[in-house]
């Protein structure tokens, strides 16, 4: 829906990602959605140098959210929130309703 | 005039960037902690000089290879011999939600550097404070605000703009008990 106006998919992807659950890492997002994991980091680098998101080590691991100082932020949100609203439930089931809620170490569900 | 890369001032290198970037009718601003290295004569003193520019990387890189500076990665240049580096962030020129409309225009012997105001550099601040909760960007706001004349109002009106009011009062708490 977005993948006309971002140039590719997989911002599209990641957009949704980070509006859904507020932030992500290259290899769950490659995972959530079958794709190399080195084309979703490229994406993200993409992102990063604009400005659009940034991103922290937490262990070994780099985590990515939006950027909370990029002026065009609620903006973009907003729009983001728009399209999210379009997407199909079957898809929204699929990949944005994981999840999120903490599940204690060692047990077994 | 010879340059002495090694011991170069980090305002020395941002108006002799600033003039070669001008030189290739490139403007840009100077953000971030070289704001606060300046307006603190160095008692916060950053390495990493942050411009803002329009102008693509490819003009920049250009401008910048006449004084030896090399592009290291997509947005940061180094200089053999230099312990500073040189980062040109994504434009817009914004201190959160709003464009930076006031430059401070500062004449040294090497040129001019154009860069926040003294205000416009506490906000900068403070938003990697209220963003990013990073104690040291709080450190470096206060830093300039007791080392510079500031426009305190327009900090609270940005600050309760951007939905930090709470902060806001923490560092102006700060500002006044020990000023």
């Amino acid at each position: 829906m977005l993948e006309g106006l971002f140039g590719n998919i997989i911002i599209e992807k990641i957009f949704f990602m980070l509006y859904v659950y507020g932030e992500g890492y290259p290899l769950g997002l490659a995972k959530t959605f079958g794709e190399p994991v080195n084309r979703i980091q490229q994406q993200l680098r993409r992102l990063e140098n604009a400005g659009i998101v940034v991103s922290r080590l937490v262990g070994r691991v780099r985590i990515y959210n939006f950027n909370p100082r990029y002026p065009l932020l609620s903006q973009l949100k907003a729009l983001v929130a728009k399209a999210y609203e379009f997407l199909p439930e079957k898809e929204k089931e699929t990949y944005y309703r994981k999840r999120t809620r903490p599940r204690r170490a060692g047990k077994p569900l | 005039m010879r340059t002495d890369w090694k011991k170069i001032g980090i305002k020395q290198l941002a108006a002799l960037i600033s003039e070669k970037l001008r030189e290739r009718g490139i403007d840009a601003i100077l953000v971030g902690g070289a704001c606060v290295s300046i307006y603190t004569k160095n008692r916060y003193l950053s390495f990493d000089l942050d411009f803002v520019t329009h102008a693509t990387l490819k003009k920049v890189a250009t401008a910048l290879a006449d004084i030896g500076f090399k592009r290291e990665s997509s947005r940061h240049f180094i200089r053999s011999g230099c312990p500073f580096f040189i980062e040109f962030v994504a434009p817009p020129a914004a201190i959160g939600n709003e464009p930076v409309r006031d430059k401070v225009r500062l004449k040294t012997k090497m040129g001019t550097v154009v860069m926040l105001t003294p205000t416009d550099s506490v906000k900068d601040r403070l938003a990697a404070y209220y963003h990013w909760n990073d104690p040291q960007a709080l450190e470096q706001a206060l830093m300039v605000a007791k080392a510079q004349k500031i426009n305190l109002r327009d900090v609270k009106r940005w600050s309760e703009k951007e939905g930090h009011t709470e902060k806001y009062r923490e560092f102006l708490n700060r500002l006044r008990a020990k000023s």
